[in-house]
């Protein structure tokens, strides 16, 4: 058999959606090696202060690339002494793959949190080297992402409230891998607002 | 009306297909209008390369080059065993093409006639094609024959068909399932190489050796019906959880001395759900 | 290993197949079916035409009394709807080879019996017949897989009206494995749409609220407004995020009256 394309192996999906004064991360828990499902516990979104970041592709990266952030961002609030705002994050996330530019992680990161003077929603993605994408409506990346592309496209709308915003963001990551072999598995939901941040776990397919 | 059928065939040469073989037409290739439609089988173009075999692999194998133009579905787990009450075959219902779920509602079971199942896994449109193909076969054998073909016989006809293709790029794997006086009830798996088994139990696809986990160590050749149907979706289930090319819902088959009968479409997401609560199973899943 | 020119023989591919991009929609409501797909033809980056048809209306005459009830009338209620996408050229290719069958077999069904089948027509029917879609369909797979080894590079779809007057819709792999469905798309937007339709048109995913995600919602037939809301809906958002998709959208409508066409503007960009 020929190379195998390192972001496609271990599978898996995240998304992430702006709202009115709210913005909610999303990803699948599968992890798998090709055909085999491994484990449906493999969170793909992980917390840092106030900003969200999930990590798709190869998980061995994403983990490694999640480790790296942890340890910059703890340097950043030791330094600063203050947290750190979701564009400023997007930054170091950006450098970070950059510095791999002719040996890359095959992970591609998004970005969600509300920045904290403005109170804005924002949301992100990145090529694997480094490139930000910081779109004013939604991010999805993984081996779904054509199928999310599709269903966020056709259910997103500007401004939704927090309850809406949990619905569409749901519905977009479920549709959406239950078109894709490697993706599902069980899910999780991050909605995150001015005082609170709720985490949700989605009832999935198991096959 | 039938047994004059049968006599007209017998009498018109010229519209009779007698050939066991799909693509050996020759004189027939130029008919057109009244009886264009009487052939059971098209002749099968092949590229005007030197190697059409080679020329179809760079573009359809999807293993072998990943951005191939044409991708073609599969990806499967299909079952069947023979055991005290007959037969029971058991299937997935996924397609996928690559990593996209190309279908979740693929009928893998083709029912050749009332005493006869073919089961579907490797390419859809092969298994589709020649299972239907070989339901025809059946049918001119009983109307020159006078009784029904043997499973033994049926099964032969597809493996023999195969082995005339072999290295052409064919891909199935099936199972040829039935029952006869002659023979009680019997499976045969028939295959894309050429080859052909006669056995017990048979699991084949992508999943298979989910199934076999699961079949493998609660099998009793004295099962009852429902313990036999339960066992036979139960391990599609556990194929279709772990497997990824597997899933969809199941289909489910007995096959009887008075023909198969039909068990229902069972959705995996439902019948998920209910086995892990009724038999604290699955405790890897959470919810 | 040394650079030198020629001293590797080049081993060139035969490749007679180009990607044409474009998708292809059917829906089968519970009386009518829509087939539906945009209009531009493009080979890489590059666009050919914005105005390219890849759903031909196979139908029986349309008599001048149709017309005069309804001037749009495109096709009799025994039209099959026709439908690839992929590489062009196989497409036509394969709809004009279907269109010759259809044509032979309408003539062949209505013509009188050949000697020594009289028995086939005891009760000398009269009637005027056409072509099932369950016929149709299963043509079309002999067409597909009689080039199975050289296959037709197309995603074949095909939306009419079945033996009792309901929506049909039935989809082709490029080799001939067929079939019928609710809802398929086919194409470069298939794996955008697909999952919306799953949604939309068969409810996966949705529970009754207040249950606890334990009882689904019920499938039940759409209107003919609420498909075509679906078929716009889906269009203009793949269009957004897929290349070779836009320009314009032609969306056929079979029902007990004939067919119909609408054609709405894409982005052109």
């Amino acid at each position: 058999m020929s190379q195998q394309d390192p972001s496609t192996i271990n599978g898996g999906i995240v998304v992430a959606m702006t709202g009115k004064d709210c913005v909610a991360i999303a990803c699948d828990l599968r992890l798998g090696s090709q055909s085999l499902g491994v484990a449906n516990n493999f969170e793909k979104i992980h917390q840092y202060g106030k900003v969200f970041i999930g990590f798709t592709g190869l998980a061995t990266d994403a983990l490694t690339l999640s480790a790296d952030l942890k340890y910059k961002h703890n340097l950043y609030k030791l330094k600063e002494n203050r947290g750190i705002q979701p564009e400023v994050f997007a930054n170091l996330i950006s450098s970070t793959l950059y510095e791999k530019r002719f040996g890359p992680y095959f992970s591609t990161p998004v970005v969600a949190g509300l920045s904290e003077k403005t109170g804005e929603p924002y949301v992100a993605g990145f090529d694997c080297i480094g490139c930000i994408d910081a779109a004013r409506d939604f991010i999805v990346a993984g081996t779904a992402s054509d199928q999310l592309f599709g269903m966020c496209e056709a259910l997103y709308e500007p401004n939704l409230e927090s309850e809406d915003l949990f619905e569409t963001i749901s519905q977009a990551l479920l549709n959406a891998a239950d078109r894709d072999a490697i993706s599902g598995w069980g899910a999780a939901v991050y909605m995150i607002t001015k005082d609170k941040v709720t985490k949700t776990y989605l009832k999935t397919r198991q096959d | 009306m039938l047994s004059e059928f049968a006599d007209k065939l017998q009498q018109n040469e010229n519209v009779l297909q007698r050939e066991a073989f799909g693509n050996d037409f020759k004189g027939m290739d130029n008919l057109a209008g009244n009886n264009k439609f009487q052939k059971l089988a098209p002749t099968i173009e092949m590229a005007p390369v030197s190697n059409p075999a080679e020329f179809l692999r760079a573009h359809t194998d999807d293993s072998k080059n990943p951005d191939c133009a044409i991708k073609i579905a599969h990806g499967t787990t299909t079952l069947a065993f023979r055991f005290q009450g007959g037969i029971i075959v058991a299937v997935d219902s996924r397609a996928t093409a690559g990593q996209w779920i190309a279908s979740q509602t693929v009928n893998k079971v083709i029912r050749i006639n009332p005493f006869l199942l073919g089961t579907l896994a490797g390419g859809a449109a092969d298994c589709q094609y020649w299972e239907t193909w070989l339901g025809t076969q059946c049918r001119l054998y009983e109307l020159r024959n006078k009784e029904r073909i043997t499973v033994a016989a049926a099964s032969k006809i597809l493996g023999n068909l195969v082995y005339e293709y072999k290295g052409a790029g064919l891909s199935m794997g099936t199972m040829v399932c039935g029952y006869t006086k002659k023979e009680g009830p019997s499976i045969y798996y028939v295959d894309s190489d050429g080859t052909r088994l006669k056995g017990d139990l048979f699991c084949v696809g992508s999943g298979q050796t989910f199934a076999y986990g699961v079949l493998d160590s609660n099998y009793k050749w004295d099962l009852s019906v429902e313990e036999a149907l339960y066992l036979g979706k139960r391990s599609i289930l556990a194929a279709a959880h772990r497997d990824a090319y597997s899933g969809g819902s199941i289909n489910l088959y007995h096959v009887t001395e008075n023909g198969w009968i039909y068990h229902g479409n069972h959705d995996v997401d439902k019948i998920f759900w209910e086995t892990k609560e009724s038999e604290k199973s699955f405790n890897n899943v959470i919810g | 290993m040394s650079p030198q020119h020629g001293s590797q023989p080049i081993q060139h591919q035969f490749n007679p197949y180009s990607d044409n991009g474009g998708t292809l929609l059917g829906i089968a409501g519970e009386d009518f079916a829509i087939l539906a797909s945009d209009t531009r033809q493009s080979v890489d980056y590059s666009i050919n035409t914005r105005l390219s048809h890849k759903i031909k209306v196979i139908s029986p005459p349309v008599t001048k009394e149709m017309k005069l009830e309804s001037t749009d009338i495109v096709g009799t209620k025994n039209s099959v709807l026709f439908g690839t996408n992929g590489f062009s050229a196989d497409g036509d290719a394969l709809t004009k080879a279907f269109e010759e069958n259809w044509k032979w077999y309408v003539h062949d069904q209505n013509s009188n019996v050949e000697t020594g089948f009289e028995f086939l027509n005891e009760n000398n029917e009269e009637k005027e017949s056409f072509m099932s879609m369950q016929s149709a369909a299963r043509n079309v797979q002999h067409l597909l897989y009689g080039k199975r080894f050289f296959p037709y590079y197309v995603h074949t779809i095909l939306a009419g009206l079945d033996e009792e007057g309901k929506g049909c819709v039935y989809s082709f792999d490029p080799v001939g494995s067929y079939e019928r469905e609710q809802c398929r798309v086919g194409g470069a937007g298939a794996s955008l749409i697909m999952p919306f339709l799953d949604n939309q048109v068969n409810f996966k995913n949705q529970y009754i609220p207040g249950t606890n995600s334990t009882e689904r919602r019920k499938i039940e037939y759409l209107s003919l407004d609420e498909c075509l809301k679906l078929v716009k809906d889906a269009f203009t958002s793949v269009t957004e995020r897929h290349i070779t998709v836009g320009d314009g959208l032609e969306i056929f409508i079979i029902d007990k009256n004939g067919v119909r066409s609408e054609y709405h503007a894409l982005k052109k960009d």
